[in-house]
């Protein structure tokens, strides 16, 4: 009985099969549908790289053909010839129907139009198949209940595939073909043509392997299962003497053996039933061959877009060693700024204190020198070293200036020259070409502006980590100078001076000038104390304290180019966001990513499929990766 | 014609073959960059090796060979023909691999069997089952079979369309070789494509063909096979000899008691009833017109060799387009491939001057040599402490040749990124015969050498050696030419300080000369050649230094004419650096690339196409005069 393909006219009679082919359905378009959306979603999202675009147009194709295969889920299969002229298709068709249907002949080709042979209750506009290009024969038989057959014209007989030839014919057929019934003779198992157009046909199509012409030829399924177990399923083989059969079946005779097997095979694997199992197989096929070609395309460019993404990487972490190799160089040399900075931090921490007194005036006072020239220095050591504010301002004008100013005027100054971009957009946009990666980016060569913004802002981040480094090696090292008992030996120390001084000048004051005469009885007061005494006094104290701070300042320095070190290291260590060209790096990471995908899609398909094996193990087909 | 002058023009023809061989590789050698359809596999050439080499000039001895597509009893007819079982039979197919030959008695003595069959390894036959083992070497099996007539060679091969297709490669090399083709065909296989392809080749090549129809069912068949033929000799153009019916009778095959039942062709018109004697198929073939079919094979190849559409004259052509094609995208290349570097670095006037300075100095003599060292002493003693100074504020300045190098390589960094460009266009825009040589100039890793290299040998370069050179020359030169040389000096500075401090350069990508010019520099000039060459040398600050010396005589005399010197002085200096950085271009990154395009663009006009030319017309003469 045959079923309409829309699943309207269905018998009330087989309700319970009905049901649960209705649930099988649901449950296999869920499954298909959870796969092609993701499928349109992968689609959907291009990254700028030639394999992938490909990728997707072919898979966007593909999902166009597995929407086209879902509307028609539930009609019968169609199950075609295919082997090469003289191998006995129309005699097997004809045998299989019972009835002497589509011509066959000693001529080669005999088939020059495919026969399609539908049962009597089955509308063959129903198929999707361009009916202008097929002779329709509507027959009765047994055999059609359940699929329609066509005879497909030949592969071999054609040179080429010019339109109208027999070859043109049978590859405008064979998409639309669920099953192939494949003949083959002794004398053309091995032909090569035949073999190839196999190749090409057998993608998503289920296999029947047929030896024809067993009256006259010898049994060569062994060699010939060999020879196609490389790359098919095989496994079942019939060797069927088709005019026998045919004779058989008219004079009204039992079909037995291996031609009374294969009719089995066609109705039994065949039947409604199966339908939609096999239709699934053949779309996962064709999904999994798509999909594989796509990866081996991707495994095949992905090393070039790795090779990029090295380089950039490289490239990166050269910048970063120079640039962090440069400012240690300038910060072993600004000596003086690290004092400041350092006494600064050490004065901050010990807070109010005769000591940390002194050492702010000093320091106030160094600063208010040192501002006459460096504040209007420009070296980016000195910046990190000034601090925050000063520095965000330094990098903004900067990055102005590199807009502005000649690209000459800048050669000696520290940062990224345009040598330096120049030679990496050189080298880098090769390895864009090679990696195929289509970005109109700033990889390009013509304007430097854009790749020396980036510069900027690529100096201007690691100015920003050198400036946190910077403070905190500073603050390391003002926690390692401002101990308690440093603290108050130079605090003793200092106060010793003045103690004394105020001690003699109380003592002066006091006593010897005031209160001597009047209590202790002395012969007269001495004198206040004159500006004799103040004056070296004074410049004791001056002295004394210029003393103390210079030790304690070259206390400070031992130790600094250490820490210097420790902060290339760190500086080094620490990764930089990007590098000079972001969106190169991006896309790196797109593509890999999408790589990824492609496998994880891949694997999905290929597991699905598995899953589904043994539904119709009687059926050959391509074999499985 | 008689027999005796028959046989040397065939000798001639024989040593205008090997000629032939000789200067096709030098062609093909020196046509390389065209990437020339290759010759190994095409059929004029195989038949060359294979055909005319061997047999041209040689006495007259047949080759018979069976062939025909798998598994339709190929090796069978042969051992009907050697009357023994000779080569392995299987009812498996692609049985047969290797070719086997039946030699008769006392060939072997008189002929180099290694000399006919030139692809093959020879093996004395030992075992018919040999020639079914798989090898990738192609082996031939011979023995000698006194049966047959002295000068008859017969020969089963392996077949023709099966998935084993080192098969067909043997089965195309004895083809070539053999005058007599056995054509076993069937019922199933006589309209297959593979077998049309393979007979159509021979009918070109004027093979004496003997049509055999194998397992057929008799006597059903007898009213097929007229059809199946005629199909056969229309689709390949093959006019049987004689033409064998073989009946499907696997026990008569297998005793080497096969009938073969011969048929007229074509069909007599009141057909009698067939013929039911069976005949020998050796005999028949001993019964051949041997020298005649000789001759008409090897006429037949060489017509194939000279064929427009199929012989060398083809292969020719391809190339010849193939270099039109070459030319034709070169010169649109070459058209827009004008490079202009706007602000290529020009040393600083300082520098010139004191270089001139010093030039000067060494050609005073006397008393005036001696004031000059006093002024030069006492103003470096006074200048001294300013320059202290100065140093000590704004830090020691920068050497200007120093800076000058850095500016160079930023101009030179610009004028390889911009000859990338324009290559990369030509890559994308050229056709498929430079994209490969160009894509693997372009790709990272040779970019990153490149700049390395060129890195290291800028650095190399003694700039001021550079500069006293052209100051020297230019110098020289002017004060021979011009009497005006001490104003020229007097006027120094004010001249030097009107110099610009870039000019632009112009140069093109891969020589094929100026944009719209006709004539393409093929002449091995040296200029022409040079990859990149400066063409306008250096476009500089005044119209006067572009033009150079004509303009000069123009500008009259006085401060613009000095001026203009000086900046031709410049323009030389920048001239001499940037064909420094094109010879370096050229030696480091285009390599050969240039002249090779040049080459392969005019190779119709190179020596080796003359040399395949004469040939051929050489060998179409004796070809005439043979006939």
């Amino acid at each position: 009985m045959n079923e309409m393909p829309a699943s309207s006219g269905k018998s009330a009679g087989r309700s319970p099969r009905k049901t649960s082919g209705e649930l099988e359905q649901i449950a296999l378009l869920a499954q298909i549908d959870d796969l092609t959306s993701r499928l349109n979603e992968w689609v959907a999202i291009t990254p700028p790289w030639e394999p992938a675009r490909r990728a997707r147009a072919l898979i966007r194709r593909l999902l166009q053909r597995v929407d086209a295969v879902r509307f028609r889920l539930e009609s019968p299969l169609v199950v075609a010839t295919f082997g090469g002229t003289g191998t006995g298709k129309s005699s097997l068709v004809n045998a299989l129907v019972g009835d002497d249907v589509s011509p066959s002949g000693r001529q080669r080709p005999t088939t020059t139009m495919p026969v399609l042979l539908v049962h009597r209750d089955l509308e063959p506009e129903s198929l999707g198949l361009d009916l202008s290009q097929l002779t329709v024969r509507r027959v009765d038989s047994p055999v059609l209940r359940d699929i329609v057959l066509v005879d497909c014209p030949d592969p071999d007989t054609s040179e080429t595939d010019r339109a109208g030839s027999n070859l043109a014919m049978l590859r405008d057929l064979l998409p639309h073909c669920d099953v192939l019934l494949y003949t083959s003779t002794q004398q053309k198992y091995r032909s090569a043509r035949i073999v190839d157009e196999l190749g090409d046909a057998a993608g998503g199509c289920r296999l029947v392997f047929v030896q024809t012409h067993a009256e006259l030829d010898e049994d060569i399924r062994e060699d010939w299962k060999a020879s196609l177990s490389g790359a098919y399923e095989v496994p079942e083989m019939f060797f069927v003497d088709s005019v026998k059969a045919l004779a058989d079946r008219q004079q009204g005779h039992a079909l037995r053996g291996e031609f009374g097997r294969l009719l089995r095979l066609l109705s039994e694997q065949l039947d409604s039933s199966r339908r939609i199992a096999i239709r699934r197989a053949n779309l996962l096929e064709l999904l999994q061959e798509a999909m594989t070609e796509c990866r081996s395309d991707y495994l095949a460019a992905l090393p070039s877009v790795n090779e990029l993404h090295d380089v950039l990487e490289t490239q990166r972490k050269q910048l970063r060693e120079s640039l962090t190799e440069q400012l240690t160089d300038e910060l072993l040399v600004n000596r003086s700024l690290w004092e400041r900075r350092l006494l600064t931090a050490i004065t901050d921490r010990w807070g109010f204190s005769p000591f940390s007194s002194m050492l702010r005036l000093y320091n106030g006072l160094g600063a208010f020198i040192a501002s006459f020239t460096f504040f209007r220095a420009r070296t980016s050591a000195q910046m990190a070293l000034v601090g925050a504010v000063q520095s965000a301002r330094w990098v903004k004008s900067r990055a102005e200036e590199q807009n502005a100013a000649s690209r000459l005027d800048r050669l000696s100054t520290f940062g990224i020259s345009d040598q330096q971009l120049q030679e990496s957009r050189v080298v880098i946009s090769g390895y864009v070409r090679s990696a195929k990666i289509d970005l109109d980016s700033n990889a390009r060569s013509g304007d430097l502006s854009a790749l020396r913004r980036t510069a900027a802002t690529l100096e201007g981040e690691f100015l920003g980590d050198a400036r946190r480094a910077v403070d905190q090696v500073i603050d390391d090292m003002a926690d390692s100078q401002s101990g308690l008992l440093r603290r108050s030996w130079y605090e003793i120390l200092f106060l010793s001076y003045v103690v004394f001084l105020l001690g003699r000048i109380g003592h002066n004051f006091f006593w010897s000038s005031f209160l001597a005469p009047v209590l202790a009885g002395a012969t007269e007061a001495e004198p206040l104390l004159t500006v004799d005494f103040y004056i070296p006094a004074l410049l004791f104290l001056a002295i004394w304290s210029a003393l103390l701070v210079v030790v304690f300042t070259a206390g400070l320095r031992r130790g600094l180019r250490q820490h210097v070190r420790t902060f290339a290291e760190s500086m080094a260590g620490s990764t930089v966001l990007h590098g000079l060209f972001p969106s190169l790096e991006a896309a790196c990471t797109e593509i890999v990513a999408d790589s990824e995908a492609v496998s994880d899609l891949l694997e999905r398909t290929q597991s699905f499929r598995r899953r589904l094996a043994g539904t119709s193990p009687q059926l050959g087909g391509r074999r499985k990766t | 014609m008689n027999e005796d002058s028959t046989q040397s023009h065939f000798r001639d023809l024989s040593a205008a073959c090997r000629e032939l061989l000789q200067s096709v590789g030098t062609l093909y050698e020196a046509a390389n960059i065209l990437q020339p359809p290759i010759l190994a596999g095409s059929e004029w050439y195989e038949l060359l090796r294979q055909k005319l080499l061997p047999q041209l000039g040689s006495d007259a001895w047949l080759v018979a060979a069976v062939v025909g597509g798998t598994n339709i009893g190929k090796s069978v007819v042969f051992n009907h023909l050697a009357g023994c079982r000779a080569s392995s039979t299987s009812p498996l197919a692609s049985g047969t691999k290797h070719p086997v030959c039946l030699v008769p008695d006392g060939f072997t003595e008189t002929h180099q069997l290694s000399e006919v069959f030139p692809d093959f390894q020879l093996h004395e036959w030992s075992d018919a089952d040999h020639a079914l083992r798989d090898s990738d070497q192609h082996d031939l099996f011979w023995r000698t079979a006194s049966e047959l007539p002295s000068t008859l060679l017969v020969l089963d091969t392996p077949d023709i369309d099966s998935d084993a297709r080192v098969n067909w490669v043997r089965a195309d090399a004895i083809r070539r070789s053999a005058d007599v083709l056995i054509a076993v065909l069937t019922q199933q296989k006589y309209n297959d494509a593979a077998v049309k392809e393979f007979f159509r080749k021979a009918a070109s090549e004027h093979k004496a063909v003997i049509v055999v129809f194998n397992q057929c069912l008799l006597p059903d068949d007898e009213e097929y096979w007229p059809v199946w033929l005629d199909t056969f000799c229309t689709e390949t153009g093959v006019t049987p000899e004689s033409v064998y019916l073989a009946p499907a009778d696997r026990a008569a095959a297998e005793e080497l008691q096969l009938p073969f039942y011969e048929r007229s062709w074509p069909v007599a018109e009141a057909s009698i009833s067939p013929d039911k004697r069976s005949r020998d198929l050796r005999a028949d073939l001993s019964d051949l017109k041997f020298r005649e079919i000789r001759l008409r094979t090897l006429r037949g190849s060489l017509k194939e060799l000279l064929d427009q559409d199929s012989g060398v004259p083809s292969w020719m052509q391809k190339m010849h387009l193939a270099s039109e094609d070459l030319k034709a995208t070169s010169d649109r290349l070459s058209s827009d491939a004008v490079m202009r570097i706007r602000d290529w670095p020009v040393p600083s006037s300082s520098v010139v001057v004191t270089e001139i300075r010093t030039w000067w100095k060494a050609r005073q003599q006397g008393w005036a040599r001696r004031v000059n060292q006093v002024y030069d002493t006492l103003g470096a003693g006074i200048l001294w402490p300013i320059r202290a100074a100065r140093n000590a504020i704004q830090g020691e300045p920068v050497e200007p040749l120093v800076q000058y190098r850095e500016r160079e390589w930023s101009a030179i960094l610009t004028t390889i990124e911009e000859l990338f460009d324009k290559l990369q266009w030509m890559a994308e825009s050229g056709n498929d015969l430079i994209r490969p040589r160009i894509e693997a100039v372009l790709n990272g890793a040779s970019r990153t050498e490149l700049i390395d290299v060129l890195r290291k040998r800028h650095q190399t370069v003694d700039f001021e050696a550079e500069l006293t050179t052209i100051v020297n020359q230019e110098m020289d030169r002017f004060s021979i030419d011009s009497p005006d040389v001490f104003a020229f000096y007097r006027q120094l500075h004010n001249v030097s300080a009107a110099v610009r401090p870039m000019t632009s350069v112009v140069l093109f990508s891969l020589g094929f000369g100026p944009a719209g010019e006709t004539v393409v520099p093929f002449v091995a000039d040296a200029a022409a050649n040079a990859v990149v060459h400066v063409v306008a040398d250096v476009a500089g600050g005044t119209t006067a230094a572009v033009a150079g010396d004509a303009a000069m005589g123009a500008a009259g005399r006085g401060a613009g004419m000095l001026q203009a010197w000086f900046h031709q002085l410049n323009g030389r200096f920048t001239e001499r650096r940037v064909n420094w950085l094109t010879d370096s271009i050229r030696r480091e990154m285009l390599g050969t690339l240039p002249e090779d395009l040049q080459r392969a663009a005019a190779i119709s006009d190179s020596v080796e196409w003359a040399g395949v030319t004469e040939r051929l017309v050489r060998i179409e003469q004796l070809l005439q005069e043979t006939a």
